[in-house]
């Protein structure tokens, strides 16, 4: 019998009776024969249950009942009926005519056809399917609208289903839609619907328009888009390059630390180090010209324990430099890495006690908002939406925090010792990112700059007093026109890479729903507005290509030459945004949306610009240049742009002008991709060693195990045999664990060895690099200093190191390896120079030396593949044998070796288990008791053992297949920008220097890549990009 | 800081775009990443008849100098008389960001100038196409 056809007879025969016995006190039993003989049909009557056609059965029995003749006649009949029977019975045929009863007592038999009658009755009587009782109705009997009315149905089915009806009722949730659509559709009740929804996950300001274009997914407590519903994943790819791409950050997480500048860096110091690069105490970064930006560690942790990675801007300093005085400093995070960082920050600052007076807003507001809103206060404290449509007085809700931390919690927390104040200012700025070369143009052409304001528009608002207040002061006016002039310079510009990494500019700007223009268009760079205006047409339009030197007499000119080179001047990187009260104001007298309307609609020539005057609202922002692609030697630039901060409350009224200029919008997929060209991890996906890229990495397997188990065992990838230990999950520590073990092993061979042979392998690898005593001398001893420090550290550490991994981000240890990594000869000759740069030539001995003290490290490696393949995700890393380097110099064409195919020794297993539940399955009835171990075994081993997947305690995962392993892909796809597939992952950095000594030199760096569902391997050029 | 630091030691060098003004549709500029054959082709396909510009610029900087020349040499070559060169040649002002590696102060410059070589030569037709 089919396994299908089983099933559907097991569902069918659920209901039914399980066993139908005669009771102990049906009389006395004469004879053990004749109790065998009357009971023995009614005891294989639940062993029927096999058989398939039930009805048949049903009458035969029914016939036995009615005509209890001699029983020797029924066995002839049931043989008869039997012979079409299916083989099982057979067997039992024989037994029973084998002993032919030779009589029968009549009480006994009868009894025990009661008992048969009974259980038959009631199988009858019960419903065996799922379905409502007039859909078992036969087709002529069947009546329009029967469900809705009962009186249609024969009276006998009427009781039945009236109860079936009451049923659905109370199943049927409460009734959600009880109001008429105009009653849900009205402002108020959309706005209290609304702000039930987001509850749970908070929206962000665009999220209607979002919601309406976008695929969203829930994710740290927001509702984010993910993806375009259009087709548009060129689009966005063309619009990062060529034109201006736009993405909605505001879930960004903001911390704020108030302090005196010593306290603030001393204990920053702490959770971060030189060694990654500039920390927060980087001269640049501390007057706030430059957003900075590092990885966090938790405190005097370095190099384990990651928190993760963070910008940080400086508010620049007011007054004359006087070092001690406070400093406002923001640091940018991740949502999913802000719990673990604000918790470090809060025990590092010895911040523990919510400030009551600086917080008053969440109390008292809420209070006031109590007291005047009607309908929304019921929904608790929760944020006005603002929707691109006209929207109404409707009170603002504040939110502060974001939706993963407790309401009602204090936001804001201060220390008695230091004075520092820490306060979360999540979703209190938004933060919008444009990408692309012409985010200048997109910039320019949306926002203008704020008119000078000196007097009032009317004394009962507060709309803009901060502003008049500011006019007053003649040195600030100054200060505002020379930012202006900065802004109109950017359009000089062709792209945001031309100017310095992080650069910040403060601004005041006007409202830019004013002038949105009537329909949307493409912002285009405007050949007027670059350098040399007048003889820009002769030069340019026949291609006498007049230097920028050459007009070094060109005021603009030799502007644009010193934004480039000086970059923006410290005190234009300030703004009004940092001052919470004029942030709150300017939030809380935004003209609605319904008002400009009303006002447009006013206008004597239909269509013309709006001049509102005094009325216009004046809003801070923030502007800060994101780098694109600084690492590497290809594409210099790719995909910076800039990064505007606004006060909260104005994000659709900044929103639609952006696009209306044609910024294409891109979600979080977009935000993926423009991270994997830019190859620099991506958060949180890129940090296997901290909190939340460990979480992260489960919460992937668990998507993909579950995807994995949806397809039948047929139709999917065995991973077993294709020589895939962990498709769904990188094994970092296992893997780490490994090379450290592999590693001592060959050691120890090593020194068993003789001496000899070991010096000599040192002499062959040295002539491998071209100028080994390049070593600057007085470098030398640098390097020896740093070296004993690391070494010592290490030992200190080595408790803590051997339980765990981490990423190696020493930016010179990395340099080191970099260099390292290029082939020495040959084509990549050219590339050289870049060793130039990190000088420090080490001897291979002492940075050998200084790697054996990092057993268990990852290095972040970019990978682009030499021909064919796309790598995808968890693609294994692996170091080429000597023969694919043969193979490979012998045919330029060759794509690489195959993996031979792995037997799976699991499957049988598998089947074993299986066969061993259907047979527990069958005999249930007859041995319910008795397997119950049995049962509890097989209910345990099915969960690890899943067919294609190699159970949970991995055998040793580097050398599981014909090539070593050496690490796993993280990001991997075909990149449109370097037009071949190109992969980012983490390598183990013992395994790559180890790789590194035995390849020849002009194969420097050469791996190779397979994909988890193929066993074809292909080569990819490894790079270190620092 | 006392000592004079090496500015090599505690700053990176990071390469910047060089400035250009926005291109128009027969703006071709040559670089070295880019196949030679692919880049001659498409300066034939703008000044070919679908290619809807009566001249083309092409503007080669510092390494590309030979490459752009050649393309344009290769133009002529290959337009059997048709096209007219005319080179000009220029000084690009460059700039290099320099990142501060360390946090040492020292009061570096954001951005270090420099100066390299470029050429645009301007290929239009001669005579209009019969």
């Amino acid at each position: 019998m089919s396994n299908a056809r089983e099933k559907k007879r097991a569902k069918k025969m659920r209901n039914q009776p399980a066993s139908v016995t005669l009771s102990s006190d049906c009389g006395p039993c004469p004879s053990g024969i004749q109790h065998h003989n009357g009971g023995s049909r009614s005891f294989q009557t639940p062993k029927q249950d096999l058989h398939p056609d039930s009805s048949q059965e049903f009458q035969q029995q029914r016939h036995q009942h009615q005509s209890p003749g001699p029983s020797y006649r029924k066995e002839q009949y049931f043989s008869k009926g039997q012979g079409r029977g299916r083989g099982g019975w057979r067997g039992g045929r024989q037994n029973v005519s084998q002993e032919m009863p030779k009589y029968i007592t009549a009480s006994t038999f009868a009894q025990a056809r009661a008992a048969e009658i009974n259980a038959m009755l009631k199988a009858v009587t019960q419903k065996s399917s799922n379905s409502l009782v007039f859909q078992t109705l036969p087709r002529h009997m069947r009546r329009r609208a029967m469900s809705h009315n009962i009186k249609r149905l024969p009276r006998r089915l009427r009781e039945i289903a009236r109860k079936e009806a009451e049923k659905a009722v109370h199943q049927k949730k409460e009734h959600s839609k009880n109001k008429c659509r105009k009653a849900r559709r009205r402002h108020v009740n959309l706005v209290v619907e609304f702000n039930r929804r987001q509850k749970k996950n908070i929206w962000l300001e665009t999220h209607i328009w979002h919601a309406k274009r976008f695929h969203m997914v829930k994710k740290w407590g927001y509702c984010l888009g993910d993806r375009p519903t259009t087709k548009s994943y060129r689009a966005c790819y063309r619009a990062m390059t060529k034109h201006c791409l736009l993405q909605d950050l505001s879930y960004y997480c903001c911390l704020e630390l108030n302090g005196k500048e010593e306290e603030l860096l001393k204990v920053l110091a702490r959770m971060c180090s030189i060694d990654t690069g500039p920390t927060f105490a980087a001269v640049p970064c501390l007057s706030g010209r430059l957003q900075g930006s590092l990885v966090l560690y938790r405190a005097d942790r370095y190099p384990e324990d990651l928190l993760g990675p963070i910008t940080f801007i400086w508010k620049p300093k007011d007054g004359s430099g006087i070092t001690s005085e406070t400093r406002q400093l923001w640091i940018w995070t991740h949502p999913s890495l802000k719990q673990d960082i604000l918790t470090e920050l809060k025990t590092v600052f010895q911040c523990s006690e919510p400030v009551e007076t600086c917080s008053p807003e969440p109390i008292v507001t809420l209070l006031q908002e109590e007291k005047q809103t009607d309908v929304a206060m019921i929904v608790g404290k929760k944020r006005k939406r603002e929707d691109n449509e006209g929207e109404k007085a409707v009170p603002v809700k504040k939110i502060i925090g974001d939706g993963t931390r407790v309401p009602l919690e204090s936001y804001c927390w201060t220390s008695q010792t230091t004075g520092v104040v820490i306060s979360d200012l999540t979703m209190e700025i938004l933060r919008y990112r444009l990408i692309g070369p012409l985010s200048h143009c997109v910039l320019t052409e949306a926002l203008k700059t704020a008119s000078i304001q000196t007097e009032m528009a009317d004394a009962e608002t507060e709309l803009n007093n901060w502003w008049v207040e500011n006019c007053k002061n003649s040195e600030k006016v100054s200060l505002h026109q020379r930012q202006e002039a900065i802004f109109e310079l950017l359009q000089g510009i062709n792209s945001p890479s031309e100017i310095a990494a992080g650069t910040i500019l403060g601004l005041t700007v006007g409202d830019p729903r004013v002038n949105l223009p009537k329909k949307s268009s493409k912002a285009m760079p405007n050949p007027e507005k670059y350098q040399g205006k007048e003889d820009l047409h002769r030069s340019w339009s026949c291609a006498q290509w007049k230097p920028l030197s050459n007009h070094t007499d060109d005021p603009d000119n030799e502007k644009v030459r010193q934004l480039l080179l000086e970059g923006v001047p410290v005190e234009c990187a300030h703004s009004f945004i940092w001052d919470q009260t004029i942030c709150k104001n300017v939030t809380e007298n935004k003209i609605p949306e319904q008002d400009l309307n009303h006002m447009r609609g006013e206008l004597l020539v239909p269509g013309s610009q709006l001049d509102l005057g005094p009325c216009e609202s004046k809003i801070p922002i923030l502007l800060v240049q994101q780098p694109g692609k600084v690492a590497g030697e290809d594409r210099p630039g790719w995909g910076s742009g800039w990064d505007i901060y606004l006060p909260k409350g104005w994000g659709m009224a900044f929103w639609i002008p952006f696009i209306y200029r044609g910024a294409r919008v891109g979600g979080l997929q977009e935000g993926l991709k423009h991270s994997e060209y830019k190859r620099t991890p991506h958060i949180p996906n890129d940090f296997p060693d901290c909190p939340a890229g460990i979480q992260f990495a489960k919460e992937l397997e668990n998507v993909l195990l579950e995807k994995f188990k949806r397809r039948p065992p047929a139709k999917r990838a065995n991973y077993v045999k294709l020589g895939t230990l962990a498709p769904f999950l990188c094994p970092w520590g296992q893997l780490t664990r490994d090379w450290e073990v592999r590693n001592k092993a060959q050691e120890e061979s090593v020194v068993t060895s003789s001496a000899d042979s070991k010096s000599g392998a040192t002499e062959r690898q040295v002539p491998c690099e071209p100028k080994p005593g390049l070593t600057i001398e007085d470098s030398q001893g640098d390097i020896m200093e740093e070296m004993a420090k690391i070494q010592n550290l290490c030992k200190e550490d080595g408790a803590a190191t051997s339980s765990g991994f981490f990423v190696l981000r020493n930016r010179k240890l990395l340099k080191q390896l970099s260099a390292r990594c290029r082939p020495t000869c040959g084509k990549g000759q050219r590339v050289r120079p870049a060793s130039k740069l990190g000088q420090k030539e080490m001897t291979e001995d002492a940075l050998l030396s200084i790697f054996k003290c990092y057993p268990r490290v990852l290095v972040w490696v970019s990978l682009s593949l030499l021909r064919k393949g796309s790598p995808e995700l968890h693609a294994m890393i692996c170091i080429p044998t000597q023969e694919d380097f043969l193979q490979l110099n012998k045919d330029q064409l060759f794509c690489g070796p195959q993996e031979p195919k792995h037997s799976d020794i699991f499957k049988h297993k598998i089947l074993k288990l299986k066969e061993r539940k259907k047979k527990k399955n069958n005999g249930n009835a007859l041995e319910s008791g008795a397997s119950d171990a049995l049962e509890a075994k097989a209910v345990e081993e099915p969960k690890e053992l899943i067919l294609g997947l190699w159970p949970d305690p991995l055998p040793d995962v580097t050398s599981h297949c014909s090539r070593i392993l050496l690490g796993f892909v993280t990001q991997g796809d075909f990149s449109l920008a370097a037009g071949c597939g190109e992969a980012l992952g983490f390598v183990n950095l013992t395994g790559l220097l180890h790789m590194l000594s035995s390849q020849p030199t002009d194969k420097k760096g050469l791996v190779l890549l397979r994909t988890p569902a193929s066993l074809q391997y292909r080569f990819a050029r490894l790079n270190i990009e620092v | 800081m006392a000592e004079p630091a090496p500015p090599a030691a505690e700053l990176a060098l990071r390469r910047r775009l060089p400035p250009r003004l926005p291109r128009r549709p027969g703006d071709v500029y040559v670089n070295m990443q880019t196949d030679f054959k692919a880049q001659l082709s498409r300066c034939q396909k703008l000044l070919g008849p679908g290619g809807g510009c009566a001249e083309i610029c092409i503007h080669g900087l510092g390494l590309a100098i030979n490459r752009a020349i050649n393309i344009a040499l290769q133009l002529q070559a290959g337009g059997a008389g048709a096209l007219r060169l005319a080179a000009n040649t220029s000084t690009v002002p460059l700039a290099d960001g320099l990142e501060p590696q360390g946090d040492e102060d020292g009061r570096p410059p954001l951005a270090r100038a420099r100066n390299n070589s470029a050429i645009h030569i301007r290929v239009c037709r001669a005579a209009p196409p019969p």
